[in-house]
């Protein structure tokens, strides 16, 4: 299967140097990250709710819209290149045309919160410590999840006339499970609790990510041929 | 192209079985209301569980029905399972809003609070939530064909969505424990509680068949309507 | 023998609902299949 993996790195290049020549996108969702952050922080009651016991939610809603965001911006931009059609007209195979954009969503929402991070330790006052390999794995599993399910999702309603309504309306619902997971991780791996403790959870985003990374590389066929 | 059924049997049949329907859930509410025994601890709140519990199950068969017409479509791609899996859609999205609203009804006299996050009141909103959005989904997309494709794809992801969405609800609540709360419990029930409740299912059932059959067949209609259009 | 709460407006209330909701679809169906 070696032509259909250097296809999808081939649409995933593509994909990326599109992004960095409109970097407005990587800096509204970067922008959008930052603000989330401030209003969490703003909208606490100081005296009763500690940075601890905000800090998981405040990381993980921001990540979660930060990663809607970030995936709306993908499809809109490569809808108004126009470049779509002409990438479906080329004998690739399908699965590794959802490949292509999957690793590039991943590598841009990625990059995202890798800008967002420190800011969150900064503002947040995290005790980052051991916790560290934990939580990034937690991001890799989480974000992993988000934009397998976004991918095919943007897919389907970039043509649709609210379209950037549209992708939060339906894959909020999907990204729950992965979204409970990786907020009970980070809150106990934050409070210092050992990484074995957390297994069952971690346990389910890996299921997660496999079995929706898997269902919507079969069904991507679906969404693209005519 | 697939030829479709004519419409208006499916119509007048779906219609019957509506109003059979609707005159058993008014069965319904007189065993409900005046047959079944009050329960002790719970007082007359307690009869909301008729018109409750029924219509969760109700939801489960629609959504479980959405899934499977739509992994359907995409193996046979006959267009009736599309209109099918529209229709199961709608009727679910009805069942799904009577449960939200009598969910919380009965939670507030029975545990003290309108809304606990319990696996089936999640569930259930959840299931609300998918319903809606695979309805909004299917009114964004013009194309019929395109439609068809996209919204099987959704109802096959919602279907596999969901045993994640009820784990993930049971691994936090039970790590969670929730506050104490006023359970009703659940010894075994009396037999005429037993039989209302028995016969509240199977009138929910009945009319599940009575409002998606008749939806198919509005659906149907369209559909033949918009082919008239496109042959002229 | 504990007394039995009075808790009927809220049955009262869930039928309704309960009515409402599924007599105001089947009617909606009835006018979009005429």
């Amino acid at each position: 299967m070696p032509e259909a993996i250097r296809s999808a790195l081939a649409i995933a290049g593509k994909d990326l140097r599109l992004e960095f020549r409109t970097r407005t996108a990587l800096l509204s969702a970067f922008v959008f990250a930052v603000l989330t952050l401030l209003v969490f922080n703003f909208s606490r009651d100081q005296s009763l709710i500690s940075t601890t016991d905000l800090a998981p939610s405040a990381l993980w809603i921001t990540v979660a819209f930060g990663a809607v965001v970030a995936m709306n911006r993908a499809f809109i931009i490569e809808r108004e290149q126009g470049a779509f059609d002409a990438l479906l007209l080329a004998p690739v195979p399908r699965g590794a045309i959802y490949w292509g954009k999957f690793l590039a969503n991943l590598a841009f929402v990625g990059l995202v919160e890798a800008l967002t991070l420190p800011l969150f330790v900064l503002f947040f006052n995290v005790p980052l410590g051991r916790a560290l390999p934990g939580l990034l794995a937690t991001l890799v599993l989480a974000t992993i999840g988000f934009v397998a399910v976004g991918t095919i999702l943007s897919a389907m309603v970039v043509r649709t006339r609210f379209a950037e309504l549209m992708l939060p309306v339906l894959i909020l619902p999907f990204m729950v499970p992965p979204l409970i997971g990786a907020v009970q991780v980070t809150a106990r791996l934050l409070g210092g609790r050992p990484l074995t403790e957390v297994l069952g959870w971690l346990r389910l985003l890996v299921t997660y990510d496999v079995v929706f990374v898997t269902l919507c590389t079969l069904a991507f066929t679906a969404v693209v041929d005519e | 192209m697939t030829p479709l059924p004519a419409a208006a049997p499916i119509i007048r049949y779906g219609r019957l079985l509506t109003v059979l329907g609707l005159l058993g859930m008014a069965v319904v509410y007189l065993l409900a209301l005046r047959y079944t025994p009050v329960e002790a601890r719970q007082g007359m709140a307690q009869k909301i569980f008729y018109v409750h519990a029924p219509a969760a199950w109700g939801a489960l068969i629609a959504f479980v029905l959405v899934g499977v017409a739509s992994i359907l479509y995409l193996w046979l791609h006959d267009p009736r399972l599309d209109l099918f899996a529209e229709a199961s859609a709608e009727v679910g999205l009805a069942f799904s809003a009577v449960m939200l609203t009598t969910g919380p009804i009965w939670g507030k006299p029975i545990w003290g609070t309108w809304w606990t996050w319990d696996a089936r009141l999640t569930l259930t909103l959840f299931l609300f939530l998918l319903f809606l959005g695979y309805l909004t989904l299917r009114a964004a997309v013009r194309e019929p064909v395109e439609r068809a494709r996209f919204s099987a794809v959704l109802g096959i992801m919602a279907l596999v969505l969901v045993p994640f969405i009820h784990l993930s609800v049971y691994l936090f609540r039970t790590l969670h424990p929730q506050p104490i709360l006023l359970k009703p419990s659940r010894p075994s029930l009396p037999p005429q509680m037993l039989r209302t409740l028995l016969t509240s299912m199977g009138v929910y059932t009945l009319l599940y068949l009575g409002f998606v059959t008749l939806r198919y067949g509005i659906g149907l209609r369209r559909a033949a309507r918009l082919r008239e259009v496109d042959d002229a | 023998m504990p007394e039995l709460p009075q808790n009927g407006a809220y049955m009262v209330a869930a039928y309704i609902v309960t009515a409402v909701i599924l007599m105001g679809y089947a009617v909606s169906l009835w006018m979009r299949s005429r």
